[in-house]
């Protein structure tokens, strides 16, 4: 009776534990994060989420957008400059063609399983509104997993209905998406790459001490980075050699799930944010690593430290001489509509950007 | 009894009693966005209990309500039920593995949990989770253009629910025989379309609800009944034949792939698109056009 007793309670306390109420600063990314999750802007179209971002900024920050479209942010003065970049772009489609019983044909924009989307609901985003429609499945091959490229049926049956409803070829197509959070500060929806830099950017502007800033900071907010970190070059240019640093905030795509390999990109959700050190794009050097890890210790944030696949943003500002030091959080199923990151995962990665704003 | 299948189009012209789209398009959204796994229709059954005056539930599960009174005696039945999943193990670190119920009716029937949202109904209520799925990035590099590309199945299926541990999972109240679904969210598109998982049969029992609603005066006696486990045998229909029948004549009603009424019942089918995917799509106007030919029926006209 005493085990069962005892067994009740500890049961008890971990469903509470795992329904209880959110600490401010896990709430507060929350409502960024979610915010930001639930617009809509695949690469070339950020716009609504370029305005959620200047929404949530706070009422001090001052914002430019260049010619590519990045959101920028400058704070402090002085030497050496130190670049902050999040992207506001997210994979999907755009139409290419409307065929004349009036489905869309599409091409894709970034790298993703065709699967996800394939018989799911669709959001054709246009000037006019959002119009709905599915993902057509396949008529046929059903022995592959991968199916032919995609089509959206908008319940139209002519070229000339969907082109009424403000459909036209460079449209771009998503699919509907939603935060929803998990279990304890787990949380799940689409997009979180790159939404959750952006949010930890944002987190971090709302609590830095500009008064303790000893040089410039710019925060970035970029565009086009799934299909070829295009808006990234465009800053780069327009910087040149005057950044000392860049920490690209990305997503630290991990194999923490039953599906992965554990050989490499082994940092656990809830376990803090992750240096990026290695990639496909970029190498931080080991100094730098080392660096950031005293950061961390000394403002008592969680840090990994682990190599992951991808390319970041701040890879394209090393050729004028600028040194890419890589930040992210650990996140599970990447670009898929089931991203799932750990909020305080999130709220660490604010505390890194700003601890190394302010620091270092 | 001979099989009958009526074409939808011809159903359109009948006269309209109390049945608008008012009526028809809000209950078929609301069917589409509950979960039935068959053989564990509790939740929905109860459901259908509060929207169906005068209704029970018999010792099978089946929701049935009794019109009329003497002969002849007829039998309208829906069957409710889908093919779904339930927890078949959870995993030390917190993942559920899943065992499906009910035979895959397409071969990529499974593969629509991959990457997406899932709702496992746990003993306190409905909790939220993902299907597994591997990272976009991960398998870059390391899949050849000529690897085998096999498609998914429940046996690949791990759902994330954000636990960390079993005893995590176990303190949201799931457990071994948890319903599980893909999360359910009826999807509007078109002129009057719907698509969702099992949107036909969800359509078709909303249309019989419907039409019980605009109160038809039935000739004889009627029995309306929803169903229960179609998908493993036709379990629940058949005791709803030997608890209440005999019947003198016996419609059985479905979407997607057809109704199974067994060889003793006329069928009618409400078309779908994209059938036994997770964007099924149906006709409201078709579901309408059902419900008053429903009404019709009932009232022998």
């Amino acid at each position: 009776m005493r085990a069962l007793g005892l067994g009740a309670l500890g049961t008890l306390l971990l469903w509470a534990s795992l329904c209880g109420q959110d600490g401010p600063r896990v709430a507060e990314a929350q409502t960024v994060l979610s915010t930001l999750v639930e617009a809509y802007g695949v690469s070339g179209a950020e716009g609504p989420v370029r305005d959620a971002v200047k929404r949530l900024l706070p009422a001090w920050a001052q914002t430019e957008t260049d010619t590519a479209g990045n959101l920028w942010v400058r704070v402090g003065r002085g030497d050496p400059l130190v670049v902050f970049v999040a992207h506001l772009d997210e994979i999907g489609f755009t139409v290419t063609n409307i065929r004349d019983d009036g489905s869309l044909e599409l091409q894709t924009r970034g790298g993703f399983f065709g699967s996800l989307f394939e018989a799911q609901p669709a959001l054709v985003h246009t000037d006019k509104g959002d119009v709905p429609g599915v993902f057509m499945p396949r008529d046929s091959g059903a022995t592959r997993h991968t199916p032919p490229p995609l089509r959206v049926d908008l319940g139209t049956t002519s070229r000339a209905t969907t082109l009424a409803r403000g459909v036209s070829p460079g449209t771009t197509v998503t699919m509907p998406k939603q935060f929803m959070r998990l279990a304890g500060t787990r949380a799940t929806g689409r997009s979180f790459d790159d939404r959750v830099g952006c949010t930890a950017q944002l987190l971090a502007l709302r609590h830095l001490d500009r008064a303790a800033l000893k040089h410039q900071v710019v925060f970035v907010f970029s565009t086009r980075e799934e299909i070829g970190l295009e808006g990234a070059q465009g800053a780069a240019a327009a910087l040149g050699t005057a950044p000392r640093r860049v920490h690209a905030i990305d997503t630290f795509v991990s194999a923490d799930s039953p599906l992965e390999l554990p050989n490499f990109a082994v940092a656990p959700i809830g376990q803090g944010a992750v240096a990026r050190a290695l990639d496909n794009s970029s190498i931080t050097p080991p100094a730098y690593v080392d660096s950031l890890v005293q950061v961390a210790r000394a403002r008592g944030v969680k840090l990994q430290i682990g190599t992951t696949n991808g390319g970041n943003d701040g890879s394209v500002f090393t050729p004028y001489g600028v040194v890419d030091v890589a930040m992210g959080w650990p996140l599970r199923y990447s670009h898929s509509p089931a991203e799932v990151v750990d909020l305080r995962d999130v709220v660490s990665l604010a505390d890194m950007i700003q601890a190394v704003a302010e620091t270092w | 009894m001979t099989r009958l299948r009526l074409a939808l189009l011809s159903l359109s012209i009948l006269p309209s009693f109390h049945l608008s789209a008012q009526t028809v398009d809000p209950l078929a959204v609301r069917f589409a966005s509950m979960t039935a796994v068959t053989g564990l229709e509790q939740a929905m059954t109860d459901t259908l209990l509060t929207l169906v005056p005068g209704s029970t539930r018999d010792r099978t599960g089946n929701v049935t309500v009794s019109f009329g009174t003497g002969a002849p005696k007829r039998l309208v039945a829906c069957a409710l039920d889908e093919v779904g999943y339930v927890v078949g193990n959870i995993t030390a670190d917190g993942y559920l593995t899943l065992r499906r119920v009910g035979a895959p009716p397409q071969p990529l029937f499974d593969q629509q949990l991959e990457g997406q949202r899932v709702t496992v109904f746990g003993a306190r209520g409905a909790v939220p989770g993902v299907g597994a799925v591997r990272s976009t990035h991960l398998t870059r590099g390391r899949i050849g253009s000529g690897t085998p590309d096999p498609i998914f199945t429940v046996d690949n299926a791990y759902v994330d629910v954000g636990a960390a541990s079993a005893a995590e999972a176990r303190a949201l109240a799931i457990d071994m025989l948890a319903p599980v679904s893909l999360a359910k969210r009826p999807h509007l598109y078109g002129d009057r379309l719907l698509a969702a998982p099992a949107a036909g049969r969800r359509a078709t029992c909303a249309a019989l609800a419907a039409a019980l609603q605009a109160k038809p005066t039935v000739r004889g006696s009627v029995v309306a009944a929803f169903t229960v486990r179609s998908l493993y045998t036709t379990t629940g229909l058949q005791a709803v034949q030997r608890l209440q029948g005999p019947f003198d004549q016996a419609l059985v009603i479905g979407g997607g792939r057809g109704a199974r009424g067994g060889a003793a019942a006329d069928t009618l089918v409400l078309a779908t698109r994209y059938t036994d995917t997770a964007v099924e799509t149906v006709s409201l106007k078709d579901a309408e056009a059902l419900a008053k030919r429903l009404v019709a029926w009932m009232e022998a006209r």
